[in-house]
């Protein structure tokens, strides 16, 4: 409950601030990016180099609707698998994000199409996670072996981002961005819990930082 | 191009970050069980001395949990492989068999500690008429956590 509450006011404070930030366009033809933007994270390849029992991978995409205005969609599956000493781990899935980012580089030349842009996202996670092999040490009445656990969760929660995006050539942009999550329901399984949260992290922490650095190309659909 | 220098000092910031605390918890799952007397309505604390406590596995020999030491609460151990945990008590002369009924399923203490039983503690607490007079379960639920349990069940003499 008291997780919720918080959630709320900080999901409130969230809004008020895109808000305070979003001033809409006084001119005429102001967009800067005329087509949806297609990114990869790429970060996702480096941590599997750095943790090879962790795969994933996220696509993104982005469109500026009004001027300096972003809505983004992100998508992407989670997968892990590790082995300790007393048990095996392993949990999978797909997760969404849907949010805004503001471009706060306010440049006066719309052939100009670098951005620093904050913004904010909610995300939500379907996923499964199970464990196997379960030992339990027992010098008293003697070691107990469990059976297969295993359980259907949904993860949800909130993110502010801070990013760059530069565009290296006509169309093709690079940047990264750094995220700070709260988990919306971190009790959602008080059993055995989450370890990992597929878009989110460690589902034992209620708040986490998180990086991209992802590719993008933008289709120009529209001329200016 | 400064941008791979910056994916790269970025992936060694995560790698940095990555860390497993060490276990500083058991697996075994112990009742906290406190001696009290009962006279007129007034509860009070006791201690038992000289009390020797025995665990009883199906099938298996008795093992020997407290050894004629005095004691005002004792820790018991419970049974993850049956529906209850029995215990025999000896002070002196007296001598009596404890029945702790409970259900249990398994819980991640955490993932440096991997797995324990969470046992919940039944109503139906049984004992001959040897020593134990009454109980009174404060707190059914038993886990490997210990630190915000003051006391499971009171055992009257």
């Amino acid at each position: 409950m008291i997780h919720i509450s918080g959630s709320i006011s900080k999901a409130g404070l969230l809004v008020l601030l895109i808000l305070t930030l979003w001033r809409p366009a006084s001119g005429q033809d102001t967009l800067r990016t005329y087509g949806p933007r297609f990114g990869l994270d790429l970060a996702r390849f480096a941590f599997i180099l750095a943790d090879p029992s962790e795969l994933g991978a996220e696509v993104s995409v982005d469109f500026e609707i009004i001027r300096n205005l972003y809505p983004v969609i992100e998508l992407g599956y989670n997968s892990i698998a590790e082995s300790e000493d007393y048990f095996k781990y392993a949990a999978s899935g797909f997760y969404g994000r849907i949010g805004l980012d503001y471009n706060l580089i306010n440049l006066k030349d719309r052939s100009q199409h670098h951005a620093f842009t904050f913004g904010a996202r909610y995300g939500i996670s379907v996923f499964s996670h199970s464990a196997e092999d379960i030992y339990i040490p027992n010098p008293y009445w003697g070691d107990y072996v469990s059976e297969t656990y295993e359980k259907d969760l949904t993860g949800h929660w909130i993110e502010l981002v801070a990013g760059i995006k530069a565009e290296l050539v006509p169309n093709l942009f690079m940047g990264w961005s750094l995220r700070y999550k709260f988990l919306l329901n971190p009790g959602m399984d008080p059993q055995v819990q989450a370890q990992m949260v597929p878009g989110y992290g460690n589902g034992g922490k209620d708040s986490g930082f998180g990086i991209s650095y992802s590719i993008f190309y933008k289709i120009p659909l529209l001329k200016k | 191009m400064k941008a791979p220098l910056l994916f790269l000092s970025l992936s060694l910031l995560a790698i940095s970050c990555t860390t497993l605390e060490p276990c500083e918890e058991d697996s075994i799952s112990e009742v906290v069980a406190s001696f009290k007397t009962e006279s007129g309505g007034l509860v009070s604390d006791t201690t038992i001395s000289a009390l020797t406590v025995y665990g009883i596995r199906e099938g298996q020999d008795i093992w020997l949990l407290y050894d004629s030491v005095a004691y005002s609460e004792i820790l018991l151990p419970l049974d993850p492989h049956h529906d209850f945990s029995r215990f025999v008590f000896e002070t002196g002369e007296q001598t009596d068999t404890l029945t702790l009924p409970h259900n249990s399923e398994i819980y991640l203490i955490s993932y440096s500690c991997g797995f324990g039983n969470q046992f919940t503690l039944g109503r139906d607490i049984q004992y001959g008429a040897g020593m134990f007079v009454n109980d009174t379960i404060i707190n059914p639920i038993v886990n490997t956590s210990l630190e915000e349990v003051d006391t499971h069940i009171w055992l009257y003499f």
